[in-house]
């Protein structure tokens, strides 16, 4: 049904546009992440149910983690506590909810119905995607590869303060 | 994946190997020497192998990458200068106070993206060699980070980059939301065949968006501001290695995705990289009037020399593709002579980059003042050397192509150039003694270092004065280019 990547797409949208215009880093991070759910939507209707997937566990899972990484790196005490209870006021938390609810709806749609795709998608599974990234696109997976290789190597020398007594 | 393509792809795989193997050496024992050593091998052997991937030309190893004689010529060319700045590279990283080893798993990497981009026959590899290269300049442009310079210079690269890369995937989704491939040749048989694409309003989105992403890492104007930053601040060696090997991978990958896909016969990409052309002359050649730091007078030169070789770029047919190859030989050798200078003279507290470390360079270190004097010349396009045969070519192909406009302003800009490459020749061979300090600090000349340059000097005269040599190796790796 061609309405859900319409409205998810208009979620996303909307979401970005909101985190953009955020003052506070927790108010643009929860926008952010509604944003990403909504784009797995539209990916799950374009009959990609895999990289709907992978989008859920990368980007709203890895940056939730690491999110809560540097949360408890901060080490907050009281103060936190009373700001807690500042950004606990529902104008803060009302924008996310509600566009995280038709979210929602649309996965219980999604669930409950047969036509879920964009007319004239066809799904692809996990095994055609596996299929065609080691097949003919092994040498883009390779080269990924190496780019996170390059990224490790470029953080570790800059992420390192002393130069080692040789 | 059949083991034919993996050996067209053996330059490919000796890099990124190479890359690997230096990785664990610096593991197992941290050593300088040995691992400028490996890399230095590592390299020869990837520019042996070409002749083994010569061998199966031209071949499409696998959908991304397509292997031919006018690839191979550009690898062997990026590795080549890979090779010269590693050499550079030595004594400078000797006199800095960082770890120098990982320096060179960062090049090898860096180089490997430049690789996949000479290589990429579809969006995605060109994707991938963008980020590869641009992962490894970000953390390689702030590589001495006890200097404050080097980390303003990584962190601008890094968002700007970042920012452009964007912009490119962007271009790249609408082409591909449009005719359903993200193959080069796919895209080139679509385009070719109806006059209604050419003008459907998402490829023209799309291809504006792709010219962004290129023309950023080409410095080209509008897209230039970070270049003079990012020279100036970068290590010189790092530097110089932005300057030729970034650049001349992208251009090399702009014309054949231009080419092949036909995108520069579209009316206004045509006319948007006309005006591209024309702004980065202008602006570089004036802004550079202006500049008293040597990094940041060789940047906004360097922007005007994409600019020079945009005008063979929309000649087009197969005298422009030599044309442009041509430059961008004598482009790398000249670039890599001048901040090779730079960085032999370069400290370890600061590179030497004021126009005040040359003064009267020529009383105390003749040799490199000379071979300085030589590459500025080169620069500016002075006969018997090999930018001005470089330059001659692109003139020729404007003129046959009667881009007329383009032509004149190439001419009247080169003559504004002529006037701050001077003014640097001037201060090397000024009589005034220079400051105290400054005298005091010049470092002693390196065999490897001196040799590097050496060879440099003796190419560029050679280049600039028998030329045919050259010319007849670039006649043969341009035929494989397909849509002249």
């Amino acid at each position: 049904m061609d309405a859900l990547f319409y409205i998810a797409s208009a979620v996303a949208i909307i979401a970005t546009f909101l985190m953009l215009t955020r003052m506070n880093v927790v108010h643009a991070l929860l926008f952010l992440i509604v944003s990403l759910l909504a784009v797995a939507v539209v990916f799950y209707t374009l009959g990609a149910p895999f990289v709907a997937a992978l989008e859920i566990i990368i980007y709203a899972g890895a940056i939730m983690v690491l999110f809560i990484f540097v949360v408890m790196m901060l080490n907050l005490g009281k103060r936190a506590a009373a700001q807690e209870r500042e950004w606990q006021r529902p104008s803060l938390w009302v924008g996310p909810s509600a566009l995280a609810a038709v979210l929602v709806a649309e996965v219980v749609y999604l669930l409950t119905h047969a036509d879920t795709r964009m007319s004239g998608a066809v799904a692809l599974g996990p095994r055609q995607v596996s299929q065609s990234l080691f097949g003919p696109y092994l040498i883009g997976a390779e080269l990924a590869s190496m780019l996170l290789l390059g990224g490790l190597v470029g953080a570790f020398h800059l992420g390192r303060r002393i130069r080692e007594k040789r | 994946m059949p083991s034919s393509d993996l050996i067209a792809l053996l330059p490919l795989l000796v890099v990124a190997g190479t890359s690997v193997v230096v990785m664990l050496a610096i593991a197992i024992h941290r050593s300088h020497r040995l691992t400028s050593l490996l890399t230095l091998i590592g390299l020869a052997c990837a520019f042996a192998s070409l002749w083994v991937a010569r061998t199966l030309t031209p071949t499409e190893a696998s959908p991304l990458l397509e292997v031919d004689s006018y690839a191979l010529f550009f690898l062997g060319l990026i590795l080549a200068a890979t090779f010269v700045v590693v050499i550079l590279s030595y004594d400078y990283l000797e006199k800095q106070d960082v770890n120098r080893e990982e320096f060179y798993v960062l090049l090898l990497v860096a180089s490997l993206g430049s690789s996949v981009l000479i290589l990429s026959a579809h969006f995605v590899s060109f994707f991938l060699g963008l980020e590869l290269l641009s992962v490894a300049l970000y953390a390689l442009s702030a590589y001495v980070f006890t200097r404050e310079r080097p980390l303003e210079a990584g962190i601008k690269y890094l968002v700007l980059a970042a920012g452009s890369a964007a912009f490119l995937l962007f271009g790249m989704a609408l082409v591909y939301a449009r005719l359903g491939t993200m193959g080069f040749p796919q895209i080139g048989a679509l385009l070719s065949g109806g006059d209604q694409l050419l003008k459907d309003p998402l490829i023209l989105a799309g291809m504006a968006l792709i010219v962004t992403g290129v023309g950023f890492k080409l410095a080209l104007v509008p897209f230039h501001m970070w270049t003079p930053d990012v020279y100036e601040g970068a290590p010189a060696p790092v530097t110089a290695y932005v300057a030729t090997v970034s650049k001349g991978a992208m251009f090399a990958l702009l014309v054949r995705f231009f080419y092949q896909t036909r995108g520069v016969t579209l009316g206004p990409v045509f006319l948007v990289f006309s005006l591209i052309a024309i702004a980065s002359m202008l602006v570089g050649n004036l802004l550079a009037l202006l500049q008293s730091n040597v990094k940041r007078i060789l940047a906004y030169s360097s922007i005007a020399h994409l600019g020079y070789l945009l005008v063979a770029f929309l000649a087009g047919g197969r005298w422009a593709a030599q044309a442009v190859a041509f430059y961008l030989v004598a482009y790398f050798i000249t670039t890599l002579g001048a901040f090779g200078v730079v960085t032999v003279l370069s400290s370890g507290e600061r590179d030497a980059d004021a126009l005040e470390d040359y003064r009267g360079l020529f009383w105390r270190r003749p040799w490199l003042a000379g071979v300085f004097a030589l590459m500025l010349f080169s620069l500016a396009g002075i006969p018997l050397t090999a930018g001005f045969v470089g330059k001659f070519f692109l003139l020729t192909a404007g003129v046959s192509a009667s881009l007329w406009n383009l032509v004149i302003i190439l001419v009247v800009t080169s003559v504004i150039g002529l006037f701050y490459y001077l003014r640097v020749i001037v201060v090397l061979f000024a009589t005034e003694e220079p400051a105290a300090e400054v005298a005091a600090a010049l470092p002693p000349l390196s065999a490897s270092g001196g040799s590097a340059l050496l060879a440099l000097t003796a190419l560029l005269v050679w280049l600039g004065v028998d030329p045919a040599f050259m010319l007849s190796v670039i006649q043969r790796a341009v035929l494989s280019l397909k849509g002249l």
